[in-house]
């Protein structure tokens, strides 16, 4: 049950082999209401690229991290307390940490962290429920501090290297998120999938938080620093 | 030869990345403020002397003429953080560790700028006329 057995099951089983696809969905639907709201709408506004676009860029790319993790656990549904309490802990912080890290790099500490925990709560709770409300208090509360504290640490680093601190953290959350995967694979070897989300599951979150990343950074509220 | 399903799905992510890292990412907001001419004491520097009040600085609004020197520093009820000034728009940042220590510099620009300290937490608004 090694790792090099698992980076093989991508390219094998139903299961492991959906992550990548589901990557590659939610990148592209992502990009595609990105392209469509610029030559829409967003072209209008003066710098829009060189302002948001980085961290737009980082924003999607966590979330086509995010989304295929979500859906993961949720195709095997039930795991072990210790296991769960994992799972909950994990999606929580990091889908709190991400977006509350680029929000707050536009848009200050406020909204950032109130939209970083939203995130981390909801997918925390939401996947944590796999072994009960152990995990689902588990991802409730990593939520709530992943949340703070990516926002809180975008702030600090407003005047030291922001951007080289964005691309840090985005690898180590990716590099976190795999292990996540590999242990989700490690532990259902010997269980069945009990559910198969479609494609629709990838194009529907992708299009909902990339919509609100767009608006929030765009139209949001700023903190006095970002006016 | 046959393709498997995830390695095109793995090149195709790549290259998405690629393409759309090329429009997100070129043509990024370089930091080319002019820092204005420090050190430069042609005339008598505008002195402006902060202090803390109600956890920020204080006064928080600064008002300076475009042009002519200004020489900031820090009184000694600033603590922490709040020592390392920061006013992005002019390319500064610098820890002022005692009532002595400066900044000086010109504003060559008009307008309202924000200063804050190094980690955002203390702000203040900085107007060049």
């Amino acid at each position: 049950m090694s790792f090099k057995k698992f980076v093989k099951e991508l390219g094998n089983s139903k299961v492991e082999g959906d992550l990548v696809k589901t990557i590659f969905i939610s990148l592209l639907t992502s990009f595609a209401i990105l392209a469509f709201l610029y030559f829409l709408r967003l072209s209008d506004i003066e710098n829009f690229i060189p302002k948001y676009g980085f961290y737009l860029f980082f924003s999607i790319l966590a979330y086509a991290l995010i989304i295929p993790s979500v859906k993961h656990v949720r195709t095997y549904r039930e795991f072990a307390c210790m296991s769960g309490m994992m799972i909950g802990m994990t999606i929580g912080m990091i889908a709190g940490f991400l977006p509350g890290f680029f929000i707050a790099s536009t848009n200050g500490m406020f909204i950032g962290s109130i939209f970083g925990m939203s995130t981390g709560i909801f997918f925390g709770a939401w996947n944590g429920k796999c072994c009960g409300i152990m995990g689902t208090m588990e991802g409730m509360m990593a939520g709530f501090m992943g949340g703070l504290m990516g926002a809180m640490t975008s702030v600090m680093m407003f005047n030291n290297n922001l951007k080289a601190a964005g691309v840090l953290v985005f690898l180590i959350s990716g590099a976190i998120l795999l292990g996540l995967n590999y242990m989700i694979y490690h532990e259902t070897r010997e269980s069945e999938a009990k559910n198969y989300d479609d494609a629709f599951f990838a194009v529907f979150w992708s299009i909902l938080l990339t919509s609100i990343t767009i608006f929030i950074m765009v139209a949001g509220p700023r903190s006095i620093l970002f006016q | 030869m046959k393709i498997k399903k995830t390695t095109f799905y793995f090149a195709l992510t790549l290259m998405l990345i690629a393409v759309a890292g090329f429009f997100l990412l070129a043509n990024q907001s370089k930091n080319t403020q002019d820092s204005g001419a420090i050190g430069n004491n042609n005339g008598n520097p505008q002195e402006v002397v902060l202090s803390m009040k109600n956890y920020n600085y204080y006064p928080n609004t600064i008002t300076v003429k475009a042009n002519q020197p200004v020489s900031i520093s820090l009184d000694e009820s600033v603590r922490g953080c709040y020592r390392g000034l920061v006013i992005r728009d002019f390319g500064i940042s610098k820890y002022l560790k005692t009532p002595q220590d400066t900044i000086v510099f010109t504003p060559t620009k008009k307008g309202t700028f924000r200063f804050s300290c190094s980690m955002g937490m203390g702000t203040g608004t900085l107007i060049v006329k």
